[in-house]
């Protein structure tokens, strides 16, 4: 457990996924409980058909960068540098505030699609016609090269990769540098793509038989691929209105020990059979535990959506997402959250915990 | 940094050797242990050498199902633990964090599995069970059955650099007692081909920081330094301490260093910065010295005007490079020749480059001082440097 | 197609330029720094595409940097090499 000598406060997020782009989109699918996956028509051609998935557009990042700036860009990258871009909106902060400023990107996966596109080139045409433009673009660190070359964020730069326990990592550097004082600024973000050789991977793992939704407290396998980024600008500076404050961020193994009380566990139940049972077990600490998980679908760094949910469930005080108890999740049955607890588990039973704080006395955005 | 981040155990495998005796003693005798590859074939019309680990590391049938890169990371932690005197069960009762970098072992590139994947037959699903098995830090956290934090760090060339260094900040903000960390990466088609494509390759054995220095040699190895705060265990000898870590970011070109070396000297700075020490104060430098013409001319001039007179090396051309794996096992190595207080001759340095005008050691010296810095370039742009002090080990 | 046009088509569908047409490329533009704005991983990957697409081997770039300077450059080694 990270204890907090520094009051660390998350002052922007920006996401994007199935959902859309931008808070106003992420909000309107957290309220809903749910948005729909998109069905994947085609099929491998082996006869197994793709299942259907929660798919991300990046349109929106001409509004932050020039197209030739783009050129080199996969759907990786682009996903992970809008991501940023709408964070540092949301801050309020602009391209002159990034000179010092950190960058952490947390990927279950990296940049898949280009990872089998260098695969294709060789497998094409040869090891001697290999492409070097994608093979410099497939590895992980790419998206946070960009994030630095095209913001000029010249702080601290770091990509981390262990998949469900990426976003927790993430965050224990980024507290690190921010109560140390290394950063003043930092911009962490979960960042995954979704790619048909996942999606068959999906198919061959857990069988094509899908839910139409994904189901977060259900006995079924309900997982459905997801991608998108999700990022938070973390600050030292106390931000004016709604100051959400990240408290404490821990790993362990079994249930997390809730250090301070919470009124909200976020549970990154994504419909996946291996991790249910630990979930099912949160839902006897706690009446209100809620997920989010179908408003964007199961990618490694889910958490990092579920960070920006709950970030958003604290300002607007309002709890948002689906409840583990089903009478209520009806409209006044929850109360204002003022803490929430945001958990995620791998298979193995490792969780990471990070809980948000609104801060007393903060007055309504 | 104010707590004390002690080294008490340092597990190190690579071409040159398996244990770091090994490893410093082929270095010393100047032997440089490059093949063509032997694990996998292509068709480029000639190899390009690389350093592969040789056979009788891997004797762990436990390890079987995982991918090599997460293998290596596990011997070089079975060393290192032996040498700290650290029992599992003992590691169990305490705040135990894992912080390793890699390269090939976080990339879902199984050939054999896409291949079929793409030629539309129902390939074996055992590729990507143990892909999904073999991140390399979690690999280590479940073996040992520790529950601290566990992170892979993917920032390319500089993970290994970069996994040491915050695995010290965890320790001295307090987030863990112990801290395994280091790196580790094994040799494969998909990068071998992929430093084939960027012309960076060199068809002979390097010769980092030379007039005709032709590229880079790939190779594997992992290395894994026990971290732990002095007050853990007052009495235990140590290996040596991180003194000073810092990083910096070109926010320049994905391959090509920023040609003032931006990034590095940023990195340069924080470590002495947050350090305290002086440059006047070290005994050497390990330079990243990849061999490539690039990673040279902008690593030489950051030396130039950063560390003037500061005699330094470069181990590549012993060892490879090792990617993911490489600042890692330069930790280990620069740890090595404080405690022999002799610095090896840099490998493949033949005729001084004028435009460099740096000559790395050509012999083995000897020196007085307790203190180097060990620094690493990466592809993205990623600087990392860390300072090492030399331990009390009695030799 | 001529080889100049073909160059012209692979600088911008495989170099991903968005911003330019190949009929905007002018023959003697120079490829890297001021002219088209290619840079050094454009270079290693020009190399690639032309081993692909004309099987003409441009060994190193000590052999590649006269041949790449412009598609009229290129063009004509791409010529004298061909089989």
């Amino acid at each position: 457990m990270t204890a907090t000598g520094t009051t660390v406060y998350v002052a922007g997020i920006g996401c994007v996924g199935g959902f859309g782009a931008g808070i106003d989109a992420f909000r309107a699918a957290l309220k809903q409980g749910c948005c729909s996956p998109t069905p994947l028509l085609q099929q491998h051609p082996d006869g197994q058909p793709f299942v259907p998935a929660y798919l991300a557009q990046t349109d929106k990042l001409s509004d932050f960068v020039p197209k030739r700036a783009l050129r080199r860009l996969d759907h990786y990258a682009r996903l992970a540098l809008l991501g940023g871009y709408l964070a540092l909106a949301d801050a309020g902060l602009s391209a002159q505030d990034c000179e010092d400023l950190g960058v952490i990107i947390a990927s279950g996966y990296g940049a898949t699609g280009t990872t089998f596109g260098f695969l294709d080139s060789i497998l094409n045409d040869g090891d001697s016609c290999a492409s070097p433009t994608s093979f410099s673009t497939s590895v992980h660190n790419v998206a946070a090269a960009y994030l630095s070359m095209q913001m000029q964020a010249l702080g601290p730069n770091l990509t981390v990769s262990c998949f469900e326990q990426s976003m927790t990592a993430a965050l224990h550097n980024a507290l690190c540098w921010l109560q140390s004082g290394r950063v003043r600024r930092v911009l962490v973000g979960g960042v995954d793509e979704h790619n048909p050789v996942v999606n068959y991977c999906y198919g061959r793992f857990f069988g094509t038989q899908t839910a139409a939704v994904l189901s977060p407290f259900s006995e079924q396998h309900s997982a459905l691929p997801g991608e998108g980024a999700a990022f938070l600008l973390l600050t030292t500076e106390r931000p004016g209105l709604s100051p959400v404050r990240l408290t404490d961020v821990a790993s362990g193994s079994g249930v997390p020990t809730m250090a301070a009380p919470t009124d909200v566990v976020l549970a990154g139940a994504d419909g996946h059979g291996a991790t249910a049972p630990f979930y099912r077990r949160l839902s006897g600490e706690t009446p209100a535990l809620r997920s989010c998980t179908p408003c964007y679908g199961s990618l490694p760094t889910g958490q990092a959506f579920d960070l920006a949910a709950a970030t958003l469930m604290l300002r607007d005080r309002c709890c948002y997402g689906l409840c583990a108890a089903p009478q209520t999740n009806e409209a006044g049955s929850c109360p204002a959250p003022q803490r929430i607890s945001v958990v995620k588990y791998s298979g193995d039973g490792s969780y990471g915990h990070v809980r948000l704080q609104l801060e007393e006395g903060s007055r309504h955005a | 940094m104010a707590e004390l981040v002690c080294i008490t155990g340092i597990g190190c495998l690579c071409a040159a050797g398996n244990g770091l005796d090994e490893v410093v003693n082929t270095i010393f005798a100047g032997q440089r242990r490059a093949a063509s590859p032997r694990a996998f074939t292509t068709s480029h019309p000639q190899p390009y050498p690389v350093f592969a680990v040789e056979e009788g590391w891997d004797v762990e049938p436990e390890d079987a199902d995982l991918l090599k890169t997460s293998r290596l990371g596990l011997a070089a932690m079975r060393q290192a633990l032996d040498q700290a005197g650290w029992s599992v069960s003992d590691l169990r009762g305490l705040r135990v964090g894992v912080c390793m970098g890699t390269t090939v072992g976080c990339a879902m590139n199984n050939e054999a599995f896409y291949a079929g994947y793409r030629s539309g037959a129902t390939p074996d699903m055992q590729p990507i069970r143990r892909f999904l098995a073999s991140n390399p830090a979690e690999v280590i956290h479940r073996r040992l059955g520790v529950s601290g934090p566990c992170q892979t760090i993917v920032n390319a060339c500089s993970s290994g650099t970069d996994a040491i260094g915050l695995g010290s900040q965890w320790l001295q903000a307090g987030l863990c007692d112990v801290v395994l960390a280091g790196g580790a990466d094994e040799l494969c088609r998909t990068t071998y081909n992929g430093f084939a494509s960027l012309q960076i390759s060199a068809s002979e054995l390097c010769r980092p920081f030379s007039v005709d220095r032709c590229g880079l040699n790939l190779g594997e190895g992992a290395a894994v330094l026990v971290l732990e705060k002095r007050s853990l265990r007052s009495d235990k000898s140590v290996q040596g301490l991180v003194r000073g870590y810092g990083s910096g970011t070109d926010g320049w070109h994905l391959t090509a260093p920023h040609p003032e070396g931006r990034g590095l000297r940023q990195a340069l700075t924080e470590a002495f910065r947050t350090s305290g020490i002086q440059p006047s104060q070290l005994s050497f430098i390990n330079a990243h010295g990849t061999g490539t013409r690039e990673n040279d001319r902008a690593e030489s001039l950051v030396l130039r005007e950063c560390l003037p007179n500061i005699p330094f090396h470069t181990t590549k051309g012993y060892t490879g490079h090792t990617l993911g794996a490489a600042g890692a096992i330069e930790a280990a190595l620069t740890l090595a020749f404080l405690l022999r207080q002799q610095m090896p001759a840099s490998a493949g340095f033949g005729t001084p480059d004028p435009e460099l005008a740096m000559t790395p050691t050509r012999v083995v010296t000897p020196f007085e001082g307790n203190l180097a810095l060990s620094q690493s370039l990466a592809f993205g742009g990623n600087n990392a440097a860390l300072i090492l002090q030399r331990g009390e080990r009695c030799l | 197609m001529t080889i100049k046009e073909k160059l012209k088509q692979i600088l911008v569908e495989d170099l991903n330029l968005e911003d330019i047409t190949p009929e905007e490329i002018n023959d003697e533009d120079p490829l890297f720094g001021e002219g088209l704005g290619l840079d050094s991983l454009d270079a290693v990957e020009l190399v690639v595409l032309v081993q692909k697409h004309f099987g003409v081997e441009i060994k190193d770039m000590e052999q590649g940097r006269p041949a790449l300077q412009s598609v009229n450059t290129l063009a004509a080694f791409i010529e004298q090499n061909q089989a």
